[in-house]
Protein backbone atom coordinates (compact mmCIF):
# COMPACT_ATOMS: atom_id res chain seq x y z
CA UNK A 1 0.00 0.00 0.00
CA UNK A 2 1.35 3.56 -0.79
CA UNK A 3 2.94 5.51 1.63
CA UNK A 4 2.13 9.18 1.55
CA UNK A 5 4.09 12.07 3.14
CA UNK A 6 2.55 15.39 4.20
CA UNK A 7 3.65 17.02 0.76
CA UNK A 8 2.75 14.04 -1.12
CA UNK A 9 -0.81 14.17 0.58
CA UNK A 10 -1.12 18.10 0.08
CA UNK A 11 -1.01 17.58 -3.91
CA UNK A 12 -4.50 15.52 -3.52
CA UNK A 13 -6.40 18.54 -2.55
CA UNK A 14 -9.19 17.96 -4.94
CA UNK A 15 -9.11 21.46 -6.82
CA UNK A 16 -8.23 21.67 -10.43
CA UNK A 17 -9.45 18.25 -11.33
CA UNK A 18 -6.95 16.69 -8.42
CA UNK A 19 -8.26 13.94 -6.81
CA UNK A 20 -9.56 14.73 -3.26
CA UNK A 21 -7.58 12.30 -0.72
CA UNK A 22 -7.81 12.94 3.37
CA UNK A 23 -5.72 11.05 5.92
CA UNK A 24 -7.44 9.60 9.26
CA UNK A 25 -5.27 7.69 12.54
CA UNK A 26 -2.37 6.88 9.54
CA UNK A 27 -4.64 5.66 6.55
CA UNK A 28 -5.27 7.31 3.19
CA UNK A 29 -9.02 7.95 2.03
CA UNK A 30 -10.18 8.62 -1.33
CA UNK A 31 -13.06 11.26 -1.03
CA UNK A 32 -13.07 12.21 -4.92
CA UNK A 33 -16.94 12.58 -6.01
CA UNK A 34 -18.49 12.36 -2.52
CA UNK A 35 -21.13 15.08 -2.68
CA UNK A 36 -19.87 16.63 0.73
CA UNK A 37 -16.01 16.77 -0.75
CA UNK A 38 -17.01 18.98 -3.85
CA UNK A 39 -13.82 21.19 -4.98
CA UNK A 40 -11.97 19.36 -1.95
CA UNK A 41 -14.05 21.40 0.94
CA UNK A 42 -16.03 19.82 3.14
CA UNK A 43 -18.46 21.63 5.11
CA UNK A 44 -16.53 25.51 4.65
CA UNK A 45 -13.86 24.72 7.43
CA UNK A 46 -12.17 21.25 5.99
CA UNK A 47 -9.82 20.97 2.98
CA UNK A 48 -8.50 17.93 1.89
CA UNK A 49 -4.83 17.10 1.13
CA UNK A 50 -4.57 17.24 4.97
CA UNK A 51 -4.73 15.08 7.94
CA UNK A 52 -8.33 15.09 9.61
CA UNK A 53 -7.44 13.09 12.73
CA UNK A 54 -7.67 15.98 15.18
CA UNK A 55 -10.00 18.00 13.36
CA UNK A 56 -12.22 14.85 13.22
CA UNK A 57 -12.43 15.05 17.55
CA UNK A 58 -14.30 18.08 17.13
CA UNK A 59 -16.55 17.48 14.41
CA UNK A 60 -20.13 16.31 14.79
CA UNK A 61 -19.68 12.87 13.89
CA UNK A 62 -17.05 9.95 14.15
CA UNK A 63 -14.32 8.78 12.22
CA UNK A 64 -17.00 5.56 10.90
CA UNK A 65 -18.14 8.19 7.99
CA UNK A 66 -14.86 7.47 6.48
CA UNK A 67 -15.47 3.96 5.94
CA UNK A 68 -17.44 4.24 3.02
CA UNK A 69 -14.40 5.73 0.70
CA UNK A 70 -11.94 3.50 -0.28
CA UNK A 71 -8.14 3.53 1.55
CA UNK A 72 -5.35 4.46 -1.01
CA UNK A 73 -2.33 4.42 1.44
CA UNK A 74 -1.35 5.22 4.88
CA UNK A 75 0.16 8.80 6.03
CA UNK A 76 3.60 8.18 7.36
CA UNK A 77 4.30 9.20 10.92
CA UNK A 78 6.42 11.91 10.78
CA UNK A 79 5.38 13.12 14.22
CA UNK A 80 8.27 11.41 16.56
CA UNK A 81 6.63 11.12 20.43
CA UNK A 82 9.16 13.37 22.67
CA UNK A 83 11.61 10.33 23.88
CA UNK A 84 13.91 10.79 27.24
CA UNK A 85 17.26 10.49 25.47
CA UNK A 86 18.73 7.60 27.27
CA UNK A 87 22.47 7.79 29.39
CA UNK B 1 -27.44 43.86 6.40
CA UNK B 2 -27.66 44.14 9.86
CA UNK B 3 -24.75 46.39 10.28
CA UNK B 4 -24.16 46.34 13.95
CA UNK B 5 -25.43 43.12 14.84
CA UNK B 6 -22.49 41.25 12.36
CA UNK B 7 -19.97 43.67 14.20
CA UNK B 8 -21.15 42.42 17.30
CA UNK B 9 -20.47 38.27 15.48
CA UNK B 10 -17.10 39.62 14.45
CA UNK B 11 -16.03 40.88 17.57
CA UNK B 12 -17.13 37.76 19.52
CA UNK B 13 -14.59 36.13 17.36
CA UNK B 14 -16.31 34.57 14.70
CA UNK B 15 -15.36 34.66 11.22
CA UNK B 16 -18.62 35.70 9.71
CA UNK B 17 -18.08 34.78 6.22
CA UNK B 18 -17.58 31.08 7.15
CA UNK B 19 -20.94 31.11 9.28
CA UNK B 20 -22.85 32.99 6.21
CA UNK B 21 -21.33 30.39 3.65
CA UNK B 22 -22.62 27.52 6.65
CA UNK B 23 -25.95 29.13 6.85
CA UNK B 24 -26.22 29.13 3.07
CA UNK B 25 -24.98 25.41 2.72
CA UNK B 26 -27.57 24.30 5.41
CA UNK B 27 -30.58 26.35 3.93
CA UNK B 28 -29.93 24.47 0.41
CA UNK B 29 -29.82 21.29 2.43
CA UNK B 30 -33.65 22.51 3.90
CA UNK B 31 -34.71 23.44 0.58
CA UNK B 32 -33.33 20.75 -1.48
CA UNK B 33 -34.61 18.38 0.98
CA UNK B 34 -38.12 19.59 0.82
CA UNK B 35 -37.85 19.04 -2.69
CA UNK B 36 -36.71 15.42 -2.58
CA UNK B 37 -39.18 14.49 0.67
CA UNK B 38 -41.70 15.57 -1.74
CA UNK B 39 -40.96 12.71 -4.57
CA UNK B 40 -40.33 10.49 -1.11
CA UNK B 41 -44.06 11.77 0.05
CA UNK B 42 -45.97 11.08 -3.03
CA UNK B 43 -44.36 7.34 -3.31
CA UNK B 44 -44.81 5.89 0.32
CA UNK B 45 -48.09 3.93 -1.00
CA UNK B 46 -49.08 0.70 0.20
CA UNK B 47 -50.09 -0.83 3.36
CA UNK B 48 -46.42 -0.24 4.88
CA UNK B 49 -45.76 3.85 3.29
CA UNK B 50 -48.73 5.05 4.04
CA UNK B 51 -47.35 4.86 7.40
CA UNK B 52 -45.09 6.74 6.52
CA UNK B 53 -46.41 9.13 4.88
CA UNK B 54 -47.60 11.40 7.63
CA UNK B 55 -44.72 11.85 9.18
CA UNK B 56 -42.60 12.37 6.22
CA UNK B 57 -45.23 15.02 5.21
CA UNK B 58 -44.26 16.73 8.66
CA UNK B 59 -40.80 16.97 7.97
CA UNK B 60 -41.06 17.53 4.64
CA UNK B 61 -43.03 20.80 5.62
CA UNK B 62 -41.06 21.80 8.68
CA UNK B 63 -37.92 21.55 6.56
CA UNK B 64 -39.09 24.40 3.70
CA UNK B 65 -39.66 26.21 7.25
CA UNK B 66 -36.23 25.68 8.43
CA UNK B 67 -35.21 26.85 4.88
CA UNK B 68 -37.27 30.12 5.24
CA UNK B 69 -36.18 31.48 8.96
CA UNK B 70 -32.58 30.71 7.75
CA UNK B 71 -32.80 33.32 4.84
CA UNK B 72 -33.03 36.24 7.39
CA UNK B 73 -30.50 35.66 8.95
CA UNK B 74 -28.34 35.18 5.92
CA UNK B 75 -28.85 38.52 4.60
CA UNK B 76 -28.93 39.96 8.57
CA UNK B 77 -25.42 38.92 8.16
CA UNK B 78 -24.07 40.73 4.85
CA UNK B 79 -24.61 37.09 2.71
CA UNK B 80 -27.38 36.18 0.08
CA UNK B 81 -28.69 33.04 -1.78
CA UNK B 82 -26.87 32.32 -4.89
CA UNK B 83 -28.93 33.74 -8.16
CA UNK B 84 -29.00 30.35 -9.79
CA UNK B 85 -30.82 27.33 -8.43
CA UNK B 86 -28.58 24.84 -9.62
CA UNK B 87 -25.99 26.19 -7.80
CA UNK B 88 -27.65 26.23 -4.63
CA UNK B 89 -28.25 22.46 -4.88
CA UNK B 90 -24.80 21.46 -5.49
CA UNK B 91 -23.81 23.57 -2.30
CA UNK B 92 -26.11 21.69 0.22
CA UNK B 93 -24.47 20.78 3.31
CA UNK B 94 -26.68 17.54 2.97
CA UNK B 95 -26.25 15.08 -0.23
CA UNK B 96 -29.66 14.69 -2.30
CA UNK B 97 -32.55 12.97 -0.05
CA UNK B 98 -33.59 10.86 -3.98
CA UNK B 99 -35.63 8.21 -3.99
CA UNK B 100 -34.15 4.69 -3.65
CA UNK B 101 -34.08 2.55 -6.59
CA UNK B 102 -36.82 0.49 -5.33
CA UNK B 103 -39.44 3.06 -4.48
CA UNK B 104 -41.73 0.12 -3.16
CA UNK B 105 -38.84 -1.00 -0.49
CA UNK B 106 -40.07 0.87 2.52
CA UNK B 107 -37.25 0.40 4.51
CA UNK B 108 -35.06 1.83 1.96
CA UNK B 109 -36.88 5.02 1.98
CA UNK B 110 -36.59 4.90 5.90
CA UNK B 111 -32.84 4.63 5.41
CA UNK B 112 -32.74 7.94 3.18
CA UNK B 113 -35.15 10.16 5.43
CA UNK B 114 -33.29 9.12 8.57
CA UNK B 115 -29.85 9.56 6.74
CA UNK B 116 -31.01 13.11 5.77
CA UNK B 117 -32.09 14.26 9.37
CA UNK B 118 -28.42 12.55 10.32
CA UNK B 119 -26.64 14.79 8.60
CA UNK B 120 -29.23 17.79 9.38
CA UNK B 121 -28.57 17.16 13.25
CA UNK B 122 -24.97 16.83 12.51
CA UNK B 123 -24.37 20.57 10.91
CA UNK B 124 -26.77 22.15 13.41
CA UNK B 125 -25.02 20.94 16.27
CA UNK B 126 -22.00 22.26 14.77
CA UNK B 127 -23.32 25.95 14.09
CA UNK B 128 -24.34 25.51 17.66
CA UNK B 129 -21.05 25.02 18.92
CA UNK B 130 -19.59 27.35 16.78
CA UNK B 131 -22.10 30.20 17.65
CA UNK B 132 -22.89 29.40 21.66
CA UNK B 133 -22.19 32.26 23.75
CA UNK B 134 -21.11 34.50 20.73
CA UNK B 135 -24.04 35.13 18.37
CA UNK B 136 -26.82 34.76 19.97
CA UNK B 137 -29.44 35.25 17.27
CA UNK B 138 -28.17 32.16 15.24
CA UNK B 139 -27.39 30.06 18.10
CA UNK B 140 -31.14 30.92 18.85
CA UNK B 141 -32.33 30.12 15.73
CA UNK B 142 -29.59 26.98 14.71
CA UNK B 143 -30.75 25.46 18.07
CA UNK B 144 -34.52 25.86 17.45
CA UNK B 145 -34.17 23.92 14.20
CA UNK B 146 -31.84 21.61 15.58
CA UNK B 147 -34.62 20.33 18.28
CA UNK B 148 -37.04 19.88 15.44
CA UNK B 149 -34.24 18.02 13.07
CA UNK B 150 -33.81 15.34 16.81
CA UNK B 151 -37.30 14.83 16.34
CA UNK B 152 -37.01 13.85 12.75
CA UNK B 153 -34.39 11.53 13.11
CA UNK B 154 -36.21 9.87 16.12
CA UNK B 155 -39.30 9.38 14.08
CA UNK B 156 -37.38 7.75 11.44
CA UNK B 157 -35.37 5.89 13.51
CA UNK B 158 -38.63 3.97 15.56
CA UNK B 159 -39.93 3.22 11.88
CA UNK B 160 -36.24 1.60 11.51
CA UNK B 161 -36.63 -0.60 14.82
CA UNK B 162 -33.86 1.35 16.21
CA UNK B 163 -35.88 2.06 19.31
CA UNK B 164 -39.11 3.95 20.72
CA UNK B 165 -39.49 7.66 19.26
CA UNK B 166 -40.67 8.50 22.92
CA UNK B 167 -42.99 11.39 21.74
CA UNK B 168 -46.09 11.44 20.10
CA UNK B 169 -46.65 12.85 16.29
CA UNK B 170 -47.25 16.85 15.95
CA UNK B 171 -50.69 17.93 17.06
CA UNK B 172 -51.79 20.65 15.00
CA UNK B 173 -49.46 23.14 14.11
CA UNK B 174 -45.68 22.00 12.60
CA UNK B 175 -42.61 23.83 13.64
CA UNK B 176 -43.29 23.98 17.41
CA UNK B 177 -39.69 25.58 17.75
CA UNK B 178 -39.07 27.29 14.57
CA UNK B 179 -42.62 28.65 14.40
CA UNK B 180 -41.38 31.87 16.17
CA UNK B 181 -38.75 32.89 13.25
CA UNK B 182 -42.05 32.79 10.83
CA UNK B 183 -44.13 34.85 12.47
Amino acid sequence: MKEFTEEELAQYDGKNGNLAYVSYKGKVYNVTGSFLWKEGTHQVFHRAGVDLTDALEQAPHGGEVLDKFPVVGILQDIHMPDMPSKP
Amino acid sequence: MARVAREMVEKAGINVNQLVELLVKNAAAELTTYYYYTILRCNLIGLEGEGVKEIAEAARIEDRNHFEALVPRIYELGGKLPEDMKIFHDISACPPAKLPKDPTDIKAMLIVLVEAERCAVRGYTHICNMTAGKDHRTYDLSQAILNEEIEHESWFSEFLGEGPSGHFMRRGETSPFVSKFLR
